[in-house]
């Protein structure tokens, strides 16, 4: 009985940690935009400069129509961001913390729309990658374990 | 004066004869090092990066070998499940040292459903283990291959195309690691005069040694000992032989699938259909080279192994460059080198063996003659 117990504990914890690990560990990839948005008749226009930071180091430079990015773990994202808007204006610091769903690998930031105070699903949208055509169909899997194989399917074996 | 001379040369024959791999290879390493011109910085930072490489993986042979099961070829199958593991955790995203716990976590079950299978079969196969271990890796390859190349992204869901195969299902020839790449390296690391030392690798290895010096002194580590040393014997003292060899390989196959992750995670990819398939040879060569034999074998062995045989590895594409003219030679000298340790280790094993069979048959003649006088 005792040792069941011990067995049954030892499993429930390593599913435990197991747990923990795949919200902890869960990456996301975070696209910040300095692009044009318009909502509901409301035009965000873009800064002449972004500079985004996350725990305090610089992860993206952003000018007028660019897009940066950083990865993290997690479900929440805190960064800061110092504005620009016009040529020789002193910078304007804000700071921000986003949840990012599970089950989403990147979300896209358009920053002028966060800046202007929009409801978050103005200025949040889902990354979908571009979907690349290739040009090899088939990736050649090599699992010829004893090198037996006599190259083209159906050509005789050299002697 | 003469018996204590005769003594001290029969003695340094003894010492010669036990240590002549590790003694060989000292002596081509000796030789190999000024032929490379590597700095010794250089030869430092590579030996500390294979270590914790490797050291783990090679931990996990000692415990088959202290049951008296010889090399296990077979711990290619926990390499197997780590790599199952590590694929899964690269689909869910599941990045850095949290990604790293995970795949070693996912890796356990698998690794123990496979150990129990080997376990089994060896047991079927008492006095020939390494070489039925061998053949089962090839087995479970064939196994591994349909998991990997046709039910994930079918049966199992695989959702990246980076991840997954152009035609909807089966896994690519690599996997990028990226993510989880020296995670576990490059926490605690220290640059002690240009060297990187990955201190948390180093720590989990040392723990994993301590947990071996330890288990051996348990009632299962006497046990095991007990099986090596004479399996009629233990069972005649009432140790369940068969259930204590598998406890042994699945302890092994258990162990290699987390070092496996700890490799895979240093090398920061993962070629899915050939990555577990030469781990086996090289740890094994390693161990060898370390000194150890089919039928005994010590944590020392295991450092010791790691730091020649991998030195070799370093040196022997350089050294061949210099000598030859073409680095394919050095290539070719280390393939040479790690396949012929493991026959010579093997042949003496036998040597050993049928000598001691010898002596034992002339003791007993010898005490049946001075009978019958």
């Amino acid at each position: 009985m005792r040792k069941w117990v011990f067995r049954i504990g030892a499993v429930a914890l390593l599913v435990a940690i197991a747990a923990c690990m795949m919200v902890i560990g869960r990456g996301h990839t975070i696209y910040f935009d300095n692009k044009k948005l318009e909502y509901e008749g409301q035009t965000c226009d873009t800064y002449r400069r972004i500079n985004v930071f996350v725990n305090g180091e610089q992860v993206a430079k952003l000018s007028a129509k660019d897009r940066g990015m950083a990865t993290f773990m997690g479900q929440k994202l805190s960064f800061d961001i110092e504005v620009t808007k016009e040529k020789g204006d002193d910078p304007v610091t804000y700071s921000y913390t986003v949840n990012v769903p599970y089950k989403e690998d990147g979300i896209i930031l358009n920053l002028p729309g966060m800046i202007a105070g929009l409801p978050e699903e103005a200025y949040t949208s889902i990354f979908v990658p571009m979907v690349v055509e290739e040009e090899d169909a088939e990736e050649e899997i090599v699992i010829d374990e004893f090198g037996m194989s006599d190259g083209a399917e159906g050509e005789a074996a050299e002697p | 004066m003469n018996n204590k001379n005769k003594t001290a040369s029969s003695k340094l024959l003894n010492f010669l004869g036990n240590n002549a791999v590790p003694i060989m290879f000292i002596i081509i390493i000796a030789l190999c090092i000024p032929i490379s011109g590597f700095s010794s910085l250089f030869l430092l930072n590579e030996i500390v990066t294979r270590l914790s490489r490797n050291a783990f993986l090679i931990l996990s042979l000692l415990i088959p070998i202290m049951a008296g099961m010889g090399l296990n070829f077979g711990m290619t199958l926990g390499a197997m499940a780590a790599e199952i593991a590590l694929i899964l955790t690269s689909d869910w995203q599941i990045w850095g040292i949290p990604g790293i716990v995970l795949a070693m976590i996912m890796s356990i079950p698998i690794s123990i459903v496979l150990g129990l299978l080997c376990g089994k079969i060896l047991n079927a196969a008492k006095g020939r283990e390494m070489i039925t271990s061998y053949i089962i890796s090839f087995f479970m390859n064939g196994v591994y291959q349909l998991v990997v190349l046709y039910m994930m992204g079918s049966i199992i869901p695989i959702v990246h195309t980076t991840i997954k195969l152009p035609r909807g299902y089966g896994v690519r020839a690599s996997v990028d690691l990226t993510r989880i790449r020296k995670a576990l390296d490059n926490v605690l690391s220290v640059n002690v005069g240009g060297v990187i030392i990955p201190v948390l690798t180093l720590l989990i290895i040392a723990l994993m040694c301590l947990i071996i010096v330890w288990f051996r002194r348990t009632k299962l580590g006497q046990d095991m000992r007990a099986v090596g040393l004479d399996m009629e014997v233990a069972r005649a003292a009432g140790i369940d032989v068969e259930r204590t060899r598998i406890i042994s390989i699945v302890i092994s196959t258990v162990l290699a699938g987390i070092g496996m992750v700890i490799y895979l995670q240093n090398m920061g990819d993962m070629a899915t259909y050939s990555s577990h398939s030469q781990i086996g040879m090289f740890c094994i060569a390693a161990l060898l080279v370390g000194g150890a034999s089919v039928d005994k074998a010590s944590i020392g062995n295991v450092f010791l192994g790691v730091i020649l045989f991998h030195t070799m590895f370093i040196l022997a594409p350089k050294a061949g460059a210099v000598i030859a003219g073409n680095e394919v030679i050095g290539e070719y000298f280390r393939v040479f080198v790690s396949y012929g340790v493991i026959t010579i280790a093997l042949v003496m094993y036998e040597t050993k063996k049928r000598r001691a069979k010898a002596g034992m048959g002339a003791q007993l003649a010898a005490a049946q003659q001075e009978g019958e006088r």
